[in-house]
């Protein structure tokens, strides 16, 4: 029963079908259309890079290079959270119509949030070719470095989105985590920026966003493997919270009719 | 020959809150759980039990309010019942028309709509192209299929919408009452493509103000009342107790 729903295979289409004709549809009426895509996120990131590398006055290059690394991701995952938190809320016209599986919103908006990471990834990589000079065969790993991610924020949007159809004021509750998780992470500054020993380096040793932030910023801007401890971490955070995720709106699926 | 059973419904009960916006919080949820506050509930669908076997043309009759469209929503696996069991027969292809052009998209053309449409059906999108054309035909659309169908008249809409639920192939189709939406031509075509579909052995569930039709057409016809069976039975018996039933309320009501 839990596998039929998760896996109720015209949900799978829908979300698959949905998704294409969104982003079919996002720049159908503007002039520049497609290329948005591209110029949005790489605005985005040359302004924020100008303003850091003034703040912290560093070597803009160097810098922009870490802070870009594992900053596309973390836009996604934020985006992929917020989204899916969302989704079956907003999926509230058909949801009440028809059925649905209730994971065919929250998939449609990880497939959408999953092409516009393609697209920052790629704008990101426009940049690094003027910014960057240790390219290296490392960087093949980084499609499997995006799945943990992937993993993690869909199970926290999950749970987010059970959550929110039950109680309306959890939004800005979750809002407020993610940013505490973003300033806490080593996104944008460096980790070695504490030094071995203090308490600070040793929280840094128990945050999960060091570890799968390493995933990208190894490769990219250290130009090398991450580790298969940083592996192994990313991994368990990501399954456990997805399986946490699935789990919770299996059991409360029957419910949300009625909350919506 | 027994027919095959597609729904069995054992003991349905549906029970809404009563005023659930107020628990939409955390902070109302944790607020009426210290006061120690219950909401009251109120029965869509009390404790009803039903069988509806393949073949059937069954018709659903009664009052605003008596739990006709939660009863159909039911069946179509929207509402997931407090109470109850039900068993269905996951073989059939059922095709929920509870309102016409569900999951239409305002920006998308009209072909674009027929895909996704039909793939929340159930649908692949073979199934859907192969029948592509006759969809077309049926809705008269053919200059207008690649416009965008916030630009279609309400008559287009409802014409492409149920030419997409009957056009490909149907097994069970569940109709709340959605007839009232086009013309008089538009009906007449719609009924006589129901009929056809019912000729041909398609399991029709009816949700319909009009009783004649319902008369004339169903084999088998449910009064529900509050909630509740009050007759299932004989068509033209079950609509005259009905029509007895609802005139002296009336005169109270004027009254």
């Amino acid at each position: 029963m839990y596998i039929d729903h998760f896996l109720h295979t015209p949900s799978i289409r829908f979300a698959w079908q949905y998704a294409k004709n969104q982003l079919r549809t996002k720049y159908r009426y503007t002039a520049m259309g497609f290329l948005w895509n591209f110029l949005e996120p790489a605005l985005y990131l040359v302004i924020l890079s100008l303003v850091f590398s003034v703040v912290n006055r560093m070597n803009i290059n160097d810098y922009a290079v870490f802070l870009f690394s594992a900053l596309v991701p973390w836009r996604y995952f934020e985006k992929v959270v917020n989204t899916i938190l969302e989704s079956i809320v907003n999926g509230e016209w058909l949801i009440k119509k028809m059925y649905v599986s209730p994971f065919a919103f929250p998939l449609n908006r990880l497939i959408i949030s999953s092409f516009e990471f393609l697209f920052s990834m790629i704008s990101a990589f426009i940049l690094f070719i003027f910014l960057k000079e240790n390219w290296s065969i490392h960087l093949i790993v980084l499609p499997i470095s995006i799945i943990p991610w992937a993993f993690l924020a869909a199970g926290i949007g999950l749970i987010g989105a059970v959550l929110y159809t039950f109680f309306r004021d959890v939004k800005p509750l979750v809002q407020l985590l993610l940013t505490l998780t973003f300033f806490t992470s080593p996104i944008l500054f460096k980790p070695d920026i504490f030094e071995t020993g203090t308490i600070q380096q040793q929280l840094m040793q128990l945050h999960p966003f060091t570890y799968l932030a390493a995933l990208f910023q190894k490769p990219i801007y250290m130009a090398a493997w991450p580790t298969a401890n940083e592996w192994i971490i990313s991994f368990g955070f990501g399954i456990a919270a997805l399986l946490l995720g699935i789990y919770l709106v299996n059991k409360y699926k029957s419910k949300f009719y009625y909350y919506l | 020959m027994k027919n095959k059973t597609i729904f069995e419904l054992q003991n349905i009960s549906v029970e809404f809150e009563k005023h659930s916006l107020n628990q939409r919080s955390l902070r109302e949820a944790i607020g009426s759980r210290l006061k120690g506050r219950r909401l009251e509930k109120t029965k869509a669908l009390n404790n009803i039990s039903l069988n509806i076997e393949k073949g059937d043309h069954i018709g659903i009759i009664g009052r605003n309010g008596a739990g006709k469209s939660t009863l159909l929503k039911v069946l179509t696996k929207v509402i997931f019942p407090t109470n109850g069991n039900i068993i269905r027969d996951e073989t059939q292809h059922v095709i929920p028309l509870l309102e016409l052009g569900i999951g239409f998209q305002a920006d998308l053309s009209g072909r674009e709509n027929c895909y996704l449409s039909g793939i929340l059906m159930g649908y692949s999108k073979k199934e859907i192209s192969d029948k592509m054309n006759d969809i077309i035909a049926f809705s008269e659309l053919e200059e207008f299929i690649d416009e965008p169908v916030k630009n279609y008249s309400s008559g287009m809409y409802a014409r492409l919408a149920f030419a997409i639920a009957t056009d490909i192939n149907p097994q069970v189709l569940i109709v709340d009452e959605v007839f009232g939406v086009g013309d008089e031509f538009f009906m007449r075509k719609c009924i006589i493509r129901m009929q056809k579909l019912m000729a041909k052995g398609v399991t029709t569930i009816f949700v319909a103000h009009n009783l004649d039709f319902l008369v004339t057409q169903c084999v088998r016809l449910i009064w529900l009342e509050k909630g509740e069976v009050m007759m299932d039975g004989n068509p033209a018996e079950v609509a005259s107790a009905y029509r007895n039933s609802k005139s002296p309320l009336r005169l109270v009501n004027v009254q």
